[in-house]
């Protein structure tokens, strides 16, 4: 068969070409189609695509007399390649004028398209595949198709009869006989023609802009989480305040991150304590290392400062510290008095000066915290009595009067965090350098045992059938906290 | 005509000194030497209950000037406030054996570090 014969020859000079397919047409058809594909490149769009439907449609309609040459069809997209040699063996070229104008690159281009337009003959096939695979694979453009748009219309307007014309490429001698063929596409088809390629470009223009816009979302969205990673990791704990993250007021959620990174930095500070400690650095090293701890406490206390201006009844309330703290809170942090009864035992040995000093402490720190407590007192009745009286005037009033009243609770927290910071500096002032380091250790453990408590009976097992069972559970519970607090006091 | 501003103390009352001074900071330097503690305080304020209680704690009978009690409250209010420097709530204002002492956090600072007991005592409020 013809295209048979074509189809070898073209098969030797187009590039890749589809050996696996069966049909032997089909090597005729596919070497155009696969030099049409190479032309495309990455930028196949159906505009092309259509028009060479249609112009294959146009083709068809002229060979209505023309049976197929073969029976079967082959794959439904191969359909679409309108290079079906023998189809269009009666139809007359348009061929040479359309590449009227064009580079030879472009005219290439232009030609295959025109070759699968006519496919007068089936010789073309191998010249129109060397041209293809000549060709860099070069992708139509607009340019490109708006010239062959042109040549189009130049090719109706000026009638059938072409020769080749000098400006196509020296490639283009494959047209041979028969060049000039008419193209019988009428204005209507051309138009839409002009239109889906219009709109392919449009839509190519669309999906290149759609694409950028996502690449640029995805690199934004990669930064956001990478700064997410990076604020979490610095500290949103809430700790033991879990729940309370909807309901906190800013400053309060100001203050907990900050106490968070307040915690860790105990943590370590602790630790270079321990090690100084146990390592038996220098008195002046270890001091260094005290100096620093009691700044870190210092600046819990400004933090607070500032916190109470806020938010007071965050920190009065004591949402900021875990539960087991919070029994033993006294506005607004922990009460003096009872860290140095808890201290009193833990310091020895001590000289009779010093514990004097501890006892006087003790002594002093219990009278201010009787006086501040009073006064707290006293401003909790006037509130009540503000609040439960008959209103006078209006209750707006009422209302202002309770608010200014209990603006003084914020003095009351402050006075208190001062107590306690003056006690830890007293602390510091009464004992020498190995016992205010063994003394600060202890404070932090301590702490550090009643927050784990906290946890511990958060997640404790809650129901269980039996009483028995019940008690054994708190008795592992206690043997775990003896345990853990075991290795805690080890340590001295 | 002049009207006698009652100043009350713990335990008794003192009759007003009337003074011709017009001077607050004068007024409130003469009436703060003329007793051993002198507490210058706002009967509703509640951290000036706190400190009379500390100092009725430790067994001293401070002298209270109740501004809101005295005509000319509001000029020694702001006389009292040019003498601490900065104001967050002027009262209370402690003054022992004569001397400055400041505010609340002043006085509690002084407790625990162990320098009031001995002021008091200096200043004959305290003999224990």
């Amino acid at each position: 068969m013809a295209s048979h014969r074509v189809g070898e020859t073209g098969l030797s000079d187009s590039g890749p070409s589809n050996h696996h397919v069966p049909y032997s047409l089909f090597h005729g058809i596919n070497a155009p189609s696969t030099s049409f594909i190479n032309q495309e490149g990455s930028a196949f769009d159906f505009g092309e695509l259509e028009e060479a439907i249609v112009l294959q449609g146009v083709k068809i309609r002229n060979d209505e007399a023309k049976a197929p040459l073969f029976t079967g069809r082959p794959a439904a997209t191969l359909e679409m390649f309108p290079s079906w040699p023998t189809r269009f063996q009666t139809t007359p070229r348009v061929g040479s004028s359309k590449s009227g104008g064009e580079s030879t690159d472009s005219g290439s281009a232009v030609n295959t398209l025109s070759s699968k337009a006519d496919q007068a003959q089936l010789e073309p096939e191998s010249p129109i595949s060397k041209k293809a695979s000549s060709s860099d694979h070069q992708a139509f453009d607009q340019k490109h198709l708006k010239l062959q748009q042109q040549q189009i219309h130049q090719e109706m307007a000026t009638g059938p009869s072409h020769n080749q014309s000098s400006v196509k490429a020296p490639q283009e001698k494959r047209k041979g006989a028969g060049s000039t063929s008419e193209k019988q596409l009428d204005a209507k088809t051309l138009r839409r023609l002009a239109q889906n390629r219009e709109a392919a470009r449009k839509s190519r223009l669309r999906k290149k802009a759609y694409v950028q816009q996502l690449e640029s979302s995805r690199i934004k969205l990669t930064q956001l989480e990478q700064d997410l990673q990076r604020a979490r990791a610095q500290g949103l704990f809430l700790g033991g305040c879990v729940g309370a993250g909807s309901n906190l007021s800013p400053g309060a959620a100001i203050f907990d991150m900050e106490y968070a990174r307040w915690l860790e930095d105990d943590h370590r500070l602790m630790s270079e304590l321990r090690t100084g400690l146990h390592a038996h650095l220098s008195d002046g090293d270890l001091r260094l290392i005290i100096d620093g701890y009691v700044s870190h406490y210092d600046e819990i206390f400004q933090l607070k400062v500032v916190a109470a201006k806020s938010d007071v009844f965050h920190l009065y309330t004591g949402m900021w510290i875990t539960p087991a703290e919070r029994c033993f809170m006294w506005i607004g942090g922990f009460r003096p008095s009872e860290l140095i009864k808890m201290l009193i035992g833990q310091l020895d040995p001590l000289t009779e000066q010093q514990v004097i000093g501890i006892y006087n402490l003790q002594h002093t720190s219990t009278q201010a915290e009787e006086a501040l407590s009073q006064g707290l007192e006293q401003l909790q009745q006037a509130l009540v009595d503000t609040i439960a009286g008959v209103p006078i005037v209006d209750g707006m009033q009422q209302m202002a009067v309770a608010l200014s009243k209990l603006a003084n609770l914020e003095g009351f927290v402050r006075q208190a965090d001062n107590l306690r910071q003056q006690t830890l500096h007293q602390l510091r002032r009464i004992l020498t350098v190995r016992q205010a380091a063994r003394c600060f250790l202890v404070i932090g453990e301590y702490y550090g045992r009643l927050r784990a408590l906290s946890s511990l009976w958060a997640s404790r097992p809650r129901e269980s059938m039996m009483s028995e069972d019940n008690s054994c559970q708190t008795t592992t519970e206690l043997q775990i906290v003896q345990q853990h607090s075991q290795n805690h006091f080890s340590s001295y | 005509m002049h009207y006698q501003a009652a100043e009350y103390s713990w335990g008794y009352y003192m009759p007003a000194v009337r003074s011709m001074a017009s001077d607050p900071l004068e007024r409130v330097l003469r009436v703060a030497s003329e007793s051993a503690v002198v507490i210058f305080s706002v009967s509703s304020c509640c951290m000036c209950h706190a400190v009379k209680r500390l100092f009725c704690g430790m067994g001293v009978n401070p002298t209270v000037f109740e501004l809101d009690q005295d005509p000319r409250g509001k000029e020694i209010e702001r006389a009292l406030m040019r003498l601490l420097g900065n104001s967050p709530g002027t009262v209370p204002v402690v003054f022992i054996g004569g001397k400055l002492i400041g505010a609340m956090d002043r006085v509690m600072a002084s407790h625990i570090n162990g320098t009031l007991v001995p002021l008091l005592k200096e200043a004959g409020a305290l003999w224990l």
